[in-house]
């Protein structure tokens, strides 16, 4: 099976750098990374993937029965690592993929050394007292307006992403559509993704960890960074003063120094 | 005035000098603005509202100063657009400074949702930074009550969809031949070759218990294709299986189905069948079998003794054509080791284009050749021999064999 | 695409003559059946059907041979049957039905056998 080909899997930086593995969540692809991969590239060697379903991954290799739950999403990154025999990874997850890289680094903690969690949630639902900011009908909406939002998918395609022309390792040629899903399979994974619970998994992992929230997130609100942050053993919690769900892309330059500080540390 | 300015707007000059065309057109940039047919939206790059167009408050029901500087676009959007906003909008005009075409529902400020169209486009600065994003919104109340009915639309036919194959499914089993019971004394064996591959052929048969320990059993073939000819399939089964209950003797049963179909099917639009029936009587040293015929081949007696010949039923007519049709009749003794063997026009008339495929002599011939056998056997074996024919036989083949077996003492 | 069959009625001194050319199966039956439901048959008239030109018959095409006897019997009208092929023939026997159609060689043996 070819993983690099079934994930695209893209590789820079510096050989002799420690190794970034960064895996994108729910909505994108790995052009997410876009803005922080200069920086990091600088000291690391940078590893990016597309989730299968998302990007350029081969959509083929998608199937409903493994994608429906984070495991299987949890199997490729491992995939991936061995692939590239890749070993003493920090794996960076964004969103959704941060309770990935958690369920992935329980499952081979030996190529695995540390873990970043960018805006994790562990559960999205309301669950008695555990606040996770959104309740089974706010998730059922989001499914729905997926589904009627089918005749605008078009339309989400329609920009086109230009390579950067100072990193041809990243693509320079004209590449379709940022954020393009085919429209089933991001109703899947939107399922998968809001409708998982992984608290469970938090205090298992075995790996030094950093959790980046920001300080207005409408997917993962504070407290569920700070849940995560208490229940992972010796985890550590930045709060960016940043707004939205994706500081790699409105706080580029923080995220990259967070994320370089703690793999610089011990 | 109206006039005089229509009168103008045809012409090429003259009417930028008419102060009341002036009047009309708005050129009052603000009022094309606050009262556009669209609303109009602009945030900062986190999404607070910086300026919001009368059009979009009215629809929205807020007054400006409730929204400028107070609340992000997001606010406005349901939880789920909410979500969109977070993980699509929001990363796309970060990485490509634009996006469009975009289906979402506002909230207003009485709880209602509004469907709307949106496009948004990043405005940078000089130096080109990112500042400020502009967004477009349409109301889409139309367009979405447009999509929903397509939605409904396609899921109401994928149902009946659903509904229809179910439907031919059940159908289309229930017209497969039957299998076969256990006849006490017998060895019974069947086979059934559709010519299409949707499975719902012309050709019938079936063996079943009557009173006294006697078995019923028929062979036919109905005539066209398709869906009309499984209509005539079904209603000749279920008639001879009546008519069997009520007639012993078999040329009774034919006539009833001969009236039956007659009666159903005549006119322009003719339909009938060639069928071999028969009853079968077992006692202690073999079985008595009376068979009728209308129009069929005749049925094949393999022997003992390994000699094969036809059982003739000459005069016999095809069934519910002729509403005064003749059939015959023919009696004879099965001893163990007797094989008797049915077989459907699809085997012997050449329905295909061109030479006779294979014609009744030349079964015979090969029916010789299989010597003493049984049901299961000689099925087996004529399978095989329509096997060897290969592709081009489009007409249904069926085939239903009885015989005794050869008793363990001598 | 070349039409693989063809059906003509004429009428004649003594009723209607219909040929039917080509092959006559379940899916041009349809044309032929129309044909004879078209046809206007009076008392005593006779229906000559041609088969002459006739290069296969099947089942659905014995129908609608059954269809023009019917049609011919409602009327109070003759019907026959004109350079029926041999296998046809051979058919009308195995399932009984030679015997039932007055059959003859040319269209003229069948007028003059009726008149």
């Amino acid at each position: 099976m070819d993983v690099r080909g079934r994930n695209n899997v893209v590789s820079t930086g510096r050989d002799d750098g420690p190794t970034l593995l960064l895996a994108h969540g729910f909505g994108c692809d790995q052009n997410l990374w876009r803005l922080v991969v200069p920086a990091l590239a600088e000291r690391f060697r940078v590893v990016l993937f597309d989730h299968v379903g998302a990007g350029r991954s081969d959509l083929s290799a998608w199937s409903e029965e493994k994608y429906a739950t984070l495991d299987g999403y949890a199997s490729d990154v491992l995939d991936v690592c061995r692939e590239l025999d890749l070993r003493d990874v920090v794996l960076v997850g964004h969103s959704v993929s941060a309770m990935i890289a958690v369920l992935a680094a329980n499952r081979d903690p030996s190529r695995i050394a540390k873990l970043v969690l960018l805006t994790p949630s562990p559960c999205y639902v309301d669950d008695g007292d555990y606040r996770g900011g959104f309740s089974r009908a706010d998730i059922d909406e989001l499914l729905d307006s997926l589904d009627s939002n089918y005749l605008g998918w078009s339309a989400v395609m329609a920009p086109v992403i230009m390579g950067n022309p100072d990193r041809p390792e990243l693509g320079t040629e004209l590449t379709e559509s940022f954020c393009r899903t085919d429209p089933a399979i991001a109703r899947v994974f939107a399922q998968t993704t809001f409708l998982s619970d992984n608290r469970a998994d938090l205090p298992a992992v075995g790996v030094p960890t950093l959790v980046v929230q920001c300080a207005q997130d409408a997917i993962a609100p504070p407290e569920v960074g700070r849940y995560v942050h208490e229940r992972i053993p010796g985890s550590e919690l930045v709060t960016l003063a940043a707004t939205g769900h994706c500081p790699q892309l409105s706080a580029p330059e923080e995220t990259a120094a967070a994320i370089t500080a703690f793999v610089g540390s011990r | 005035m109206m006039c005089e300015a229509d009168d103008d707007a045809l012409g090429d000059t003259g009417q930028d000098d008419d102060p009341a065309f002036s009047a009309l057109l708005e050129d009052s940039v603000e009022d094309l603005y606050e009262h556009a047919p669209c609303g109009y939206l602009s945030t900062l790059m986190d999404g607070t509202i910086a300026k919001i167009n009368a059009t979009l408050l009215d629809w929205l029901g807020y007054r400006g100063e409730d929204l400028v500087g107070r609340r992000r676009f997001a606010d406005l959007l349901s939880v789920g657009g909410r979500i969109y906003h977070e993980t699509h909008i929001a990363p796309t005009l970060s990485m490509h400074g634009e996006i469009g075409g975009l289906a979402l529902e506002l909230r207003a400020s009485d709880g209602t949702r509004l469907p709307v169209m949106v496009t948004s486009v990043v405005k940078t600065g000089p130096d080109g930074t990112a500042q400020l994003i502009r967004t477009t919104i349409f109301d889409a109340r139309d367009r979405r009550a447009y999509e929903q009915e397509l939605l409904r639309a396609r899921q109401e036919s994928d149902r009946e969809r659903e509904r229809v194959q179910k439907l031919a499914t059940t159908l289309q089993r229930s017209l497969l031949p039957p299998v076969l019971p256990v006849v006490p004394g017998m060895e019974v064996a069947a086979y059934y070759h559709p010519a299409s591959t949707d499975a719902v052929g012309g050709d019938f048969y079936d063996l079943f218990p009557l009173a006294g320990g006697t078995w019923g059993f028929f062979l036919g073939d109905v005539s066209g294709k398709g869906a009309p000819a499984a209509a005539v399939t079904s209603l000749a089964r279920y008639t001879l299986r009546a008519a069997a209950v009520s007639h012993r003797d078999p040329v009774a049963v034919l006539h009833v189905l001969n009236t039956v179909l007659n009666h159903e099917y005549h006119g322009i639009d003719p339909r009938f069948c060639t069928v071999l029936y028969g009853v079968l009587t077992p006692d202690a040293d073999g079985c008595s079998l009376a068979m009728a015929g209308g129009g069929h081949p005749p049925a094949a007696l393999l022997g003992a003794d390994g000699s094969a010949r036809f059982l003739e039923l000459p005069g016999g007519q095809l069934v519910g054509a002729l509403p005064d049709a003749h059939f015959a009749a023919v009696e004879v003794r099965l001893e163990p080791g007797d094989t008797v063997l049915l077989y459907s026009d699809g085997l012997t008339e050449a329905r295909t284009r061109g030479r006779v495929r294979h014609s009744e002599e030349e079964l015979l011939d090969f029916l010789d050749t299989v010597g003493p056998t049984t049901a299961p056997a000689v099925v087996a074996a004529v399978a095989a021999l329509l096997a060897g024919f290969g592709e081009g036989v489009d007409d249904d083949t069926a085939l239903l064999a009885l015989s005794i077996p050869v008793s363990a003492e001598p | 695409m070349t039409d693989l069959f063809t059906a003509t009625a004429t009428p004649t001194p003594t009723g209607v003559l219909v040929r039917f050319a080509g092959q006559l199966d379940a899916d041009t039956a349809p044309r032929a059946r129309q044909v004879v439901a078209d046809l206007a048959l009076s008392r005593g008239a006779l229906l000559v059907l041609d088969l002459g030109a006739l290069e296969f018959c099947d089942s659905s095409g014995i129908s609608v041979l059954l269809a023009a006897r019917n049609a011919a019997t409602a009327a109070d009208a003759g019907i026959a049957l004109v350079a029926v092929p041999a296998r046809l023939s051979r058919t009308f026997a195995l399932i009984g039905l030679d015997g039932v159609f007055a059959t003859y060689a040319t269209v003229a043996d069948a007028v003059a056998a009726w008149s």
